[in-house]
């Protein structure tokens, strides 16, 4: 009786493991690319996935359905929040004012590019969490179902929040820009 | 609408063709939406897959679990009963182990922030005794609300956008027992090469009887697949409201203040959990709700003039709201905004 609960239960373990091993080779790169999105930095971005990771299998098991919606959401919310941490925030716009200043194409145009995308950015650390990550997650190339799962809203909502959000972030943007 | 498969279509697509109207609007939102794309644009960046997962295997894994499990469900049934599992899980551990005495039956909730480490140091108590279903639970969903007398919650007002379609779940009363044994506590922390405080004399052989549920809910949200979906596309429920009889443990041989000193002396337990611990008062008349501060937050509301708790995820999305009334433990949780949740907590009936 011992002998066959112990084996069963090292079964499970080893399936679960399988099955963590699994998602993660099959959601990394999307985990990664949802939060590079927000961050525009590849190496944070996949400091926040290794952190989502492993929050996951800390406390959840790989097996679980909810798993994918679970990453891409929370892939979301981590980035966001790292986007509104204001020391981080202030030294990655420094960051990227550097990287500016080395580029030589078309430096006029290519600073204009940038400068809206920093100012994008800093928008959508104002929004609220969920248009923000309803923008995040489309723009990553989640279907509207994949973004309606990972935020547990309707699937017939994403289109008005999407556009509701798309109009905010501009509105936010150009205001940025005329302060 | 702009990128929406579905909302030019039909009618909707010719009326769109000739009312000037809809087509300025139309183009208002697709600028809006090509403008944030090309803001939000952004290379692919290249990723080492193999990489990062051997540096992910090679953190820590946590167990919260506290080494109880319930019967293994079938995946089909997980999300419909997954509150109501957590809710008796939780009670199950939270009573066994946080509170333990003579006669525990709770009349109000508490929170206590524990951390990751904390959750670790408790779940030796698992190996330091023997547990077993008297009476397993038996779960039952369905798409009409159950007969009998304990009735699932009436919520009275849904927030904007939560679905109206329902599934209930059911989950019948459940007893367990633990039996703490010295002998079994020695060789587990022999085997993890730690060293233990003494298992007081009295401890050896005393037995927790737990007794949780009956408890019912109702999950709200579309929980089938969509059409052509694999099975890892379930949608998530977006509220789930439930009540459970107020879970009782009765214990032979030692008291609540014996549990109480020896688990403080565990090796792992965080200084802020043992002032938590040392200040409980009565702790047979108070469940705990553990909440993993690096995970979520919690703080103290008040329900239907009762005390209760309300919980968040660090996400930001996910709430909770816990309370004792009646003789009834209640819980609504769910993707949605905390004040949501309080206002559905306070009308529910």
């Amino acid at each position: 009786m011992g002998l066959n609960l112990g084996a069963r239960r090292l079964t499970a373990v080893r399936t679960d493991e399988e099955a963590f091993e699994a998602l993660f080779t099959a959601e990394y790169a999307r985990v990664v690319r949802i939060a590079n999105r927000v961050l525009a930095d590849p190496h944070e971005a996949e400091d926040v996935a290794q952190e989502v990771f492993v929050d996951f299998h800390r406390l959840h098991s790989a097996t679980a359905q909810y798993g994918p919606a679970w990453l891409h959401r929370a892939a979301a919310h981590a980035s966001l929040n790292r986007l509104r941490g204001s020391r981080r925030r202030q030294k990655r716009e420094l960051a990227q004012a550097l990287d500016e200043g080395d580029k030589m194409l078309d430096p006029q145009k290519q600073a204009e590019l940038e400068e809206d995308r920093r100012r994008l950015r800093q928008a959508l650390g104002r929004m609220a969490p969920k248009p923000a990550a309803v923008l995040v997650l489309r723009a990553s190339g989640l279907s509207y179902a994949e973004v309606a799962q990972a935020l547990g809203v309707g699937i017939g909502q994403i289109g008005t929040l999407l556009r509701r959000a798309e109009a905010t972030l501009r509105k936010e943007v150009t205001r940025g820009t005329s302060e | 609408m702009f990128d929406d498969p579905d909302a030019r279509v039909g009618a909707d697509a010719a009326h769109l063709e000739t009312c000037s109207e809809c087509k300025a609007n139309f183009q208002v939102i697709a600028d809006d939406a090509r403008a944030v794309a090309t803001l939000l644009a952004v290379p692919d960046p290249r990723v080492d897959v193999d990489g990062a997962f051997a540096r992910v295997m090679r953190e820590p894994k946590a167990q919260p679990a506290l080494g109880l499990r319930f019967p293994i469900l079938r995946p089909a049934r997980r999300p419909a009963l997954a509150l109501v599992a957590a809710l008796a899980t939780a009670a199950v551990v939270v009573v066994a182990f946080a509170a333990g005495g003579f006669f525990f039956q709770p009349t109000k909730v508490q929170a206590v922030p524990i951390t990751l480490s904390d959750l670790q140091a408790l779940s030796q108590l698992a190996d330091y005794g023997t547990f077993n279903w008297t009476k397993e639970p038996q779960f039952q969903i369905s798409p009409t609300a159950p007969e009998g007398d304990l009735q699932p919650p009436v919520v009275s007002k849904l927030p904007a956008g939560v679905s109206t379609t329902v599934t209930y779940g059911q989950m019948s009363q459940a007893v367990a027992t633990f039996k703490f044994s010295a002998e079994k506590a020695a060789a587990a922390a022999a085997a993890q090469g730690k060293s233990l405080p003494k298992m007081p004399a009295n401890m050896d052989g005393a037995t927790l009887t737990i007794t949780v549920g009956p408890a019912v809910g109702e999950v709200y949200g579309n929980l089938e697949q969509p059409s052509g979906a694999s099975g890892n596309d379930i949608n998530l429920p977006q509220l789930i409201v439930a009540k459970s009889i107020s879970p009782t443990v009765t214990a032979t041989q030692v008291s609540v203040t014996e549990i109480e000193d020896y688990i403080v002396q565990l090796p792992g337990i965080s200084d802020e959990l043992k002032k938590t611990i040392g200040a409980i008062g009565d702790p047979t008349k108070t469940l705990f709700i553990p909440v993993p501060v690096e995970y979520g937050t919690s703080k103290a509301v008040n329900v239907q003039g009762v005390d209760g708790v309300a919980l968040g995820d660090n996400t930001g999305v996910g709430s909770a709201v816990v309370w004792i009334k009646g003789g009834h433990v209640w819980v609504v949780a769910g993707s949605i905004k905390q004040s949501d949740a309080l206002d559905i907590a306070n009308n529910l009936k």
